[in-house]
C-alpha cells in the first residue's frame, strides 16, 4: 500500500516536472535581472504585443550572476549587468554585438548621461537605469546640514552616522571629498583618502550596507551614506528623511541591458531592449522603479513631482562632478589593501 | 527548601530568544510602513500585494515541487543507505560511509559550483530537474545520518523473531521494520524537506531559466524589492507549519487513545 503510494507520488511529481518544462507553444524570452527592477505590467504588455512569454529570473549581485554564466549556465537571453561588469563580460567575449538596425529607439537616449557608460557607442550594451550614491539625513534632528562629504567630520553626530561597507563606494566618497577621481591609481591620493576615512571611522556608528534604511527611518541613525533609490523609498514614507548628492560630486552607476552570446532568441531580445526604450514605456518604468532611465524623450511623460525630483534628476552642476566606477584592473589590489588597513585601524 | 527560580527564568529567556524574532516578523507583516523599526499603522496591504505578486508564487511553486520530490527520493535512498551501512561492515561500506558523510562537510558554494560544472559538462538543460538532482544529493546524507542514529539502538532480535514466526522478508520489512523505524525516517524526511526549502547557494548555481526558487527570489529582492512581502509570506508559512504540526500531533494522539 505504502509502496504504491510512494510510486504514485513520484510519478505525479515526474509528470509535474516535465509539464512545467514544456509550455513552449509561444516563443519564450528569458530575462536575468535584479528583482523588482522592471514594472510587471510592462512585461505583460510586451508579452501581449509580441505574442510571447517572458520568463524573468533574478540575481542578487553582479558577482553571482557573472560567475554562474562564466561557469557555463545557458538559457538566458537578456541580462542586466552594471557598467563595470559589461567591461569584463565584453573582454571575456560573453556578449553579443547589438544590431542597431533592430534598435530604433536608441535615438531617444539622453547624451547627457552617456559619459557614465563604459560602452557609450552601445556596441554591446544599452544603458537601463542610473543610480547615485549620496547622503540622506533627518532634517528634524540634524542642524545646519550642508550637502557635502564634510558632514562625516561633524562631532555632534558622533555614533549616529553610517558609511557604506563597500570599498569602492567609501574610498570613492573620500576621494571626491579631497577633489580627486574615484578611479585614481595615484598612491599619494589614495593614502590621503585613507587618512580621511580613518578620521571618519572614529565618528561613525558603523560601516553598513543594508540596515541604514531601517536605521534612518527609525531615527537610530541621523545621517547615512547610501543609494538614492533605497533612500528615496525611505523618504517617501518618512518626510523627515532627505537625500542629497554632495556638492563635491559622488559616484553614479549605470545598469545596462545586454544580450548573451548564448541567447536563443536574439530577435526577440532586441525587440525587448527596444521596447524598454520606447519613451512612454520608459516613463512608466521610471515612475515604478524610481531610478532614472536615461531616455530624453521619456521625461515629458513623467509626473511633475518625478521630473523635478532632484534625487532622480541630479542638478547639472553636481552631475558634472560625478563619476562612474571603472574596472581598475590590477590597481584593484591597491584599493583592497587600503580597505584592509582602514578596517584594521583603531 | 524553596524551589530555585533559575530553571523557569532560563526557560523563559531561551523562549524569548528563540521566538521574539518570529513575533517581530509577524507584527511587521501588518506594519503599513515599509521599513521595520517605525510603526506606520495596522495594514493588510503587504498581504494584498503578496497575493498579486505572480513571480513570488511562481518561485514558491518551484520550491514546493522540488522540496517534495527531492525529499521523497532522498528518504528512500537515504534509508536504504543507512540500512546497508548498519548491516554490513566491509571496506566498501567504509568508502560508502565517507561518500555519504562528505556532503555534510563540503562547503555549499563548492558543491554548487561543482554540480553546475558537472551539469554543464553533461550538456544538461539547467532547470527544475537539475535543482531536484542537487537537492537529492545533499538530502541523502542528512536522511542517512538520522536513520542510522535510529538504527544504532534497534533490536534486530525482533526481525529474527518475525522471521521465526513465519513472516517472509517482504512482510517483515513492511509490518515490522518500517513501522518501528518510522519516527527516524520521518525525522530524516522533515530535515531533508526543511533543508531543501531553505537552500540558496546550491540552488542558485544549478537553477536554470524559469526555475527561480523562493530563496533565490528573496535574496535578489534585497537590492530593490519590497521586503515586507517576505514578512507576510513568512507569517503565512509559519501559520501553515504550526497547523500541520498541530494536526499531526492531534492525529497521532487519537490513534494511540
Amino acid at each position: 500500500m505504502t509502496a504504491f503510494r510512494i510510486t504514485a507520488t513520484l510519478a505525479a511529481l515526474a509528470a509535474l516536472l516535465t509539464l512545467s518544462g514544456c509550455q513552449k507553444a509561444k516563443p519564450v524570452l528569458h530575462v536575468f535581472n535584479w528583482a523588482d527592477y522592471l514594472k510587471p505590467e510592462l512585461v505583460q504588455r510586451f508579452e501581449r504585443e509580441n505574442n510571447c512569454t517572458v520568463v524573468i529570473d533574478t540575481f542578487d549581485s553582479n558577482e553571482s550572476m557573472y560567475n554562474k554564466l562564466k561557469a557555463g549556465a545557458t538559457g538566458y537571453d537578456v541580462i542586466f549587468p552594471s557598467s563595470y561588469f559589461v567591461d569584463m563580460m565584453v573582454k571575456q567575449k560573453m556578449l553579443l554585438p547589438l544590431d542597431h538596425a533592430q534598435l530604433t529607439n536608441l535615438v531617444h537616449l539622453d547624451p547627457a548621461y552617456m559619459r557614465f557608460a563604459t560602452d557609450p557607442a552601445m556596441q554591446f550594451s544599452v544603458p537601463y537605469m542610473m543610480s547615485s550614491t549620496g547622503i540622506a539625513y533627518r532634517k528634524d534632528r540634524v542642524k545646519d546640514f550642508t550637502p557635502s562629504w564634510r558632514m562625516f567630520d561633524r562631532a555632534d553626530l558622533k555614533g549616529r552616522t553610517t558609511l557604506m561597507n563597500d570599498y569602492r563606494e567609501t574610498i570613492g566618497a573620500a576621494l571626491k571629498f579631497l577633489g580627486y577621481s574615484v578611479n585614481t591609481t595615484n598612491a599619494a591620493e589614495l593614502a590621503k583618502a585613507r587618512t580621511v576615512i580613518i578620521r571618519w571611522k572614529k565618528l561613525i556608528a558603523k560601516f553598513e550596507n543594508e540596515q541604514y534604511k531601517n536605521g534612518i527611518a527609525a531615527g537610530e541613525f541621523l545621517l547615512v551614506h547610501g543609494y538614492n533609490g533605497d533612500l528615496l523609498q525611505v523618504a517617501n514614507e518618512n518626510t523627515n528623511v532627505v537625500f542629497e548628492l554632495p556638492a563635491e560630486g559622488a559616484m553614479v552607476a549605470l545598469d545596462n541591458m545586454a544580450i548573451l552570446k548564448t541567447a536563443q532568441n536574439v530577435a526577440l531580445a532586441h525587440k525587448f531592449i527596444n521596447f524598454i526604450h520606447d519613451p512612454k514605456v520608459a516613463a512608466e518604468n521610471i515612475e515604478f522603479v524610481l531610478f532614472l532611465c536615461p531616455n530624453k524623450d521619456a521625461y515629458q511623460y513623467l509626473s511633475a513631482a518625478t521630473r523635478t525630483n532632484p534625487v532622480i534628476f541630479p542638478p547639472a552642476a553636481v552631475l558634472d562632478k560625478c563619476e562612474s566606477q571603472r574596472d581598475l584592473g590590477p590597481a584593484t589590489a591597491l584599493y583592497l589593501k587600503l580597505w584592509d588597513e582602514i578596517k584594521a585601524a583603531e | 527548601m524553596k524551589h530555585s527560580r533559575l530553571p523557569l527564568l532560563t526557560t523563559i529567556l531561551v523562549l524569548v530568544f528563540f521566538y521574539l524574532p518570529i513575533v517581530i516578523l509577524i507584527v511587521n507583516s501588518f506594519n503599513a510602513a515599509r521599513f521595520g523599526g517605525t510603526w506606520g499603522g495596522f495594514s493588510l496591504k503587504w498581504y494584498a500585494k503578496l497575493f498579486a505578486a505572480r513571480e513570488i508564487w511562481h518561485a514558491f511553486r518551484n520550491t514546493m515541487i522540488i522540496a517534495v520530490s527531492a525529499t521523497a527520493l532522498a528518504t528512500v535512498i537515504g534509508t536504504c543507505a543507512a540500512f546497508a551501512l548498519h548491516r554490513y561492515h566491509g571496506k566498501l561500506q567504509k568508502l560508502h560511509y565517507t561518500l555519504i558523510y562528505t556532503p555534510l562537510v563540503v562547503p555549499e558554494i563548492l558543491m554548487g559550483m561543482s554540480l553546475l560544472l558537472f551539469f554543464v559538462a553533461l550538456h544538461m538543460q539547467l532547470g527544475l530537474f537539475t535543482i531536484f538532482l542537487a537537492h537529492v544529493t545533499f538530502c541523502i546524507s542528512y536522511v542517512t545520518m538520522v536513520v542510522l542514529a535510529r538504527l544504532q539502538d534497534f533490536d534486530f532480535a525482533i526481525v529474527e523473531a518475525a522471521m521465526d514466526l513465519g513472516a517472509n522478508w517482504w512482510t517483515t520489512l513492511w509490518r515490522v521494520l518500517v513501522p518501528l523505524l518510522a519516527p527516524g525516517i520521518a525525522a530524516g524526511a522533515l530535515l531533508a524537506f526543511t533543508l531543501s526549502v531553505d537552500d540558496f547557494v546550491i540552488s542558485f548555481f544549478v537553477a536554470g531559466p524559469g526555475s527561480t526558487t523562493l530563496p533565490i527570489r528573496i535574496y535578489s529582492m534585497i537590492k530593490f524589492g519590497a521586503t515586507p512581502l517576505i514578512n507576510a509570506l513568512s507569517a503565512l508559512l509559519l501559520v501553515a507549519t504550526f497547523l500541520i504540526v498541530w494536526l499531526t500531533q492531534h492525529l497521532l494522539h487519537k490513534e494511540k487513545a
